[in-house]
């Protein structure tokens, strides 16, 4: 495409910015000192009676013309209307830029401005990297320009800034969007970032521009309010000094509550949203809109103060019984009279409570409410809106409600833009975008006791801890939440844990015996959430292990947990047989204050682990209709109605129905491979399970019964278990193969697997070594060699012991 | 061609620049001194003082109009002495305004105006 558009260097607005550009800070220093010198000089002519004195007075003017010249035109030359690239280019880029540029001059002059510098920080699109895909074909910059008006266009941006420029650049390059999907970011990615900046200029604007706020006769009509300066904050006060942040979500709440108080209704509202969406955000923005003699409010609004009633200085003040209730009516009152107070009390529910060491206000603030001569504004979460609404219905009717929805991503994404300008202040950092996305896709799925935007803003504030010098990427916020949450987020990066990875199979293995397929594809599962290669909206794997007791279905789930998620603790267990009742439900899914052991509560706070869930099939109907959400998009609703994420967690149900069938198979000779789908038909056509439930999971597992010879594995392993602990002692347990043999025979089960083993080897080697031990015939450092005899004897010993 | 740019932006967006910022300030002075609240809450009780509604005898009544009448006049006199003090600081502001606005326009005149004094020789 030919381009449309070309750039004049001879432009006068051209011309004026390299001249802008040349006045450096020496040059104006001179300018000042040379008109003060001739200030001066003139002066003292005159004084000295030399008539050259008028002279230099007047030629004194010309140093002070270029110095405000230079100040209010050339500095910043500004932006003019039309199409002309020279006329709608920020003067620090056009005062860097000769005749005929090439895009790697171009890129060179943005990383040198605001704009660039800006795309450079918050995008990692520094100058070198804008001078990598830049080429050196003046030809070429046609094409930038083309696509830098474009870009103003679609961004509304006022000219063609650093920023706009900045990513123009990269859009000319052939090969742009593999290079953003590389860095986690697409277009629409960086024409946000083009916004941000712009916001940002305008926000520095307003910080720039003088308050407004009634000056010293402001409060002369109004009364003191010693009372409330002594049980509140006045927010009002609190304003003024340092940035000022004006939250876009916030002004539908911010307009409604002026209506509300503006009008001549029933002055209060009830700001009613989840923790976190803002509530009391929004009275402070209010309070500032209000003290704003420039804002465009209701004449009976401007100048009110907001007070936030301290509800624990109040009741600490008044101890008294029905002293607390005279002490409200005071600073209510004081309130009143002073005509220009809105009295906030925030988490309102905490003046309506019930019971020992409550306090229940209702009696004194109904009839005030319902009068609606104070204005009052209370801050309350839906749930407990919906308490104190049941148990007093009237107090409700009184209230204007006003409900704050939790903020969508644009929204929450804007906000911590605005937010993160204090944040990085106070903690000397800064966010790059990638970390907000991810601030925000994280805690969207990992933090549940906050609404958005203030779950995402508290994992961006958490994330300034683990910024690379200062610098806070979605790594540090996926560091964050790794070490808060104690879960794994990101690509497995650590050579570790690729290691592990890859070896899953053979770590698994030095604890259990065979069963290689199960342990294959929940290995491969693993590997594919670790990589990125997974749907990320539902649980890492979902499984079922069927088969006969004993065969190693929880130990693999245990050797899981222990291998990949660091532990056996790491295990989230239910005993699906104590879930029998369609009553059990409401425990599977408890609160944590009330159950910590309930399936939600665990899961909250350990969502990366391996949840097993114990004889399926025992479970009640209803109880399994629950997990099928579970099961499918990886959330369960406890019975707060919180969402809860079992999307970062291995989920794996065993059940021994059809172990007859999977014994009867195995002995006729069939393969594992050959019967598993004939199996689970069996298993739905029985009405063991219902098809819809088993459909809900990856693979269905089928293991197998243990043969003899791999119980002489189990074997070695348990011997394994029994030499780690004796290794305190510095003794070693040698048992003899024909005694292994013999072992297998004794505990063999074929209906318990290799369950009783366990029980055998103990009888049989540990009672032998403790006896040895006693007897002083074993040393530290000795080996203790078990023959066929002894232990013949000794379970020979326990069976007359036990007959 | 400069020479014309620097003239041209003086006396057109450089004096509007000027008189913009001398603006903002005069407008601060204003707010400063909440002339308008002053004239709109002249007669309005000083700090709410004895104001309330007041039941009883006709003697508490009568002390109770007195105190609110009594708040009214000695907030009606702060209120005309800050209104007063605020005119004086406008209007010398506004004298600095125009003052400056004047004297910006002369500036560029200034070396002509030294040239000729020097050559009349006045104050000699």
């Amino acid at each position: 495409m030919e381009p449309r558009v070309e750039f004049n260097a001879s432009s006068e607005r051209a011309v004026k910015a390299r001249l802008g550009r040349k006045i450096t800070k020496p040059i104006q220093m001179v300018l000042i000192g040379l008109t003060i010198l001739g200030v001066l000089a003139g002066a003292f002519m005159l004084y000295e009676h030399s008539m050259a004195g008028w002279l230099v007075l007047g030629i004194s003017a010309v140093p002070y013309i270029f110095y405000e010249w230079w100040k209010g035109d050339l500095q910043k030359v500004p932006v003019r209307t039309g199409d002309a690239i020279d006329d709608i280019l920020a003067s620090d880029i056009l005062s860097q830029l000769p005749a005929q540029p090439t895009p790697k001059q171009i890129a060179t002059a943005v990383g040198r401005v605001n704009g660039g510098m800006f795309f450079a920080l918050r995008f990692g699109m520094t100058a070198d990297f804008l001078l990598n895909v830049s080429s050196d074909d003046p030809a070429q910059s046609g094409a930038v320009w083309d696509n830098a008006l474009q870009i103003k266009e679609r961004t509304g941006s006022s000219h063609i800034s650093g920023a706009v420029l900045s990513v123009a650049l990269l859009a000319s390059f052939t090969e742009h969007e593999s290079l953003l999907a590389h860095m986690n970011l697409d277009i629409e990615d960086l024409y946000k970032g083009v916004r941000w900046f712009n916001h940002l200029q305008e926000l520095i604007q307003k910080t720039k521009s003088p308050r407004r706020t009634g000056g010293i006769a402001r409060d002369f009509s109004f009364g003191y309010t010693p009372l409330l300066k002594r049980f509140g904050q006045n927010l009002s006060e609190q304003i003024g000094g340092g940035l000022r942040v004006e939250l876009d979500a916030h002004s539908v709440a911010l307009e409604q509550l002026l209506m509300t108080f503006g009008s001549g209704g029933r002055q209060n509202a009830a700001l009613v949203g989840a923790t976190g969406v803002g509530k009391t955000t929004i009275v402070h923005a209010f309070a500032e809109r209000l003290l704003d003699a420039k804002a465009k409010i209701p004449d009976n609004l401007r100048f009110r103060q907001v007070f936030i009633l301290d509800s624990a200085s109040l009741i600490a003040a008044a101890p008294g019984r029905g002293e607390l209730e005279g002490l409200i009516m005071q600073v209510l009152g004081e309130a009143y009279h002073a005509k220009n107070i809105i009295i906030c009390l925030d988490n309102a529910q905490l003046f309506f409570e019930e019971g020992i060491g409550s306090v229940d206000l209702s009696n004194v603030l109904l009839p005030i409410l319902e009068a609606g001569s104070l204005r009052v504004i209370l801050t309350m979460d839906e749930q407990r809106y919906l308490q104190i609404g049941q148990r007093n219905p009237a107090l409700i009717n009184a209230l204007n409600r006003i409900s704050i929805a939790p903020a969508s991503r644009e929204e929450t994404i804007a906000v911590m833009q605005d937010q993160l300008i204090i944040t990085e202040f106070q903690r000397n950092v800064s966010y790059m975008y990638q970390a907000l996305a991810e601030a925000y896709r994280l805690s969207e799925r990992y933090i549940h006791d906050l609404a958005m935007p203030g779950r995402a803003l508290k994992l961006l504030e958490s994330a300034a801890n683990y910024g690379e010098s200062g610098l806070i990427t979605a790594n540090s916020v996926q560091a964050a939440i790794e070490q808060t949450m104690d879960i794994k987020v990101g690509v497995a990066s650590g050579e570790d844990e690729r290691e592990k990875l890859l070896n899953l199979e053979a770590l698994i293995h030095k604890r259990m015996i065979n069963q290689t397929r199960a342990v294959e594809v929940v290995s491969d599962a693993l590997r594919r959430a670790r990589a990125g290669v997974r749907n990320e909206n539902r649980p890492i794997g979902t499984f079922l292990f069927l088969g006969p007791t004993g065969v190693g279905k929880t130990e693999l789930a245990k050797a899981l947990a222990d291998v990949y998620f660091g532990g056996e603790d790491r295990m989230i267990r239910l005993d699906l047989n104590e879930y029998v009742r369609p009553e059990d439900v409401s425990r599977l899914i408890a609160d944590g204050a009330e159950d910590p052991t309930s399936l939600t509560a665990q899961a909250m706070k350990q969502p990366f682990s391996v949840v097993l869930l114990d004889e399926i099939e025992k479970a009640h109907p209803q109880v399994l209709t629950t997990l099928l959400q579970l099961l499918d998009e990886g959330i369960l609703r406890d019975i707060k109605n919180r969402e809860v994420s079992f999307r970062d967690a291995i989920v794996i149900a065993t059940s021994n129905a059809g172990a007859d069938r999977i014994r009867e198979y195995i002995e006729r000779g069939y393969k594992l491979q050959d019967f598993e789908k004939q199996l689970t038909d069996e298993l739905i056509n029985t009405n063991q399970f219902r098809p819809e439930f088993l459909n809900r999971f990856d693979e269905i597992v089928v293991f197998r019964p243990l043969e003899k010879n791999e119980l002489i594995q189990v074997i070695d392993l348990i011997l394994a278990g029994i030499n780690k602990q004796m290794a305190l002692q510095k003794v070693t347990i040698h048992v003899a193969d024909d005694a292994k043999v013999y072992l297998v025979d004794k505990g063999y089960d074929p209906r318990l697997g290799a369950r009783p083993m366990r029980r055998i080897v103990q009888r049989a080697v540990e009672n032998l070594v403790a006896k040895q031990m006693l007897a002083g015939s074993v040393v530290p450092g000795s080996t203790i060699e078990l023959t066929l005899d002894q232990v013949t004897t000794m379970l020979g010993g326990a069976e007359k012991a036990q007959l | 061609m400069l020479f014309v740019s620097l003239f041209k932006w003086w006396y057109s967006d450089g004096l509007h620049q000027r008189a913009l910022a001398m603006g903002v300030r005069l407008d601060g002075v204003i707010d400063y001194f909440s002339i308008d609240l002053l004239l709109k809450t002249l007669f309005q009780p000083f700090r709410q003082d004895g104001t309330g509604k007041v039941d009883g005898p006709l003697d508490v009544q009568i002390r109770a109009f007195a105190d609110k009448m009594i708040s009214r006049v000695l907030g009606a006199i702060i209120r005309t002495v800050i209104l007063i003090l605020g005119l004086i600081a406008i209007t010398l502001y506004a004298a600095a305004f125009c003052l400056s606005l004047i004297l910006w326009v002369a500036v560029p005149l200034l070396p002509i105006v030294g040239l000729v004094l020097m050559i009349l020789g006045i104050g000699k």
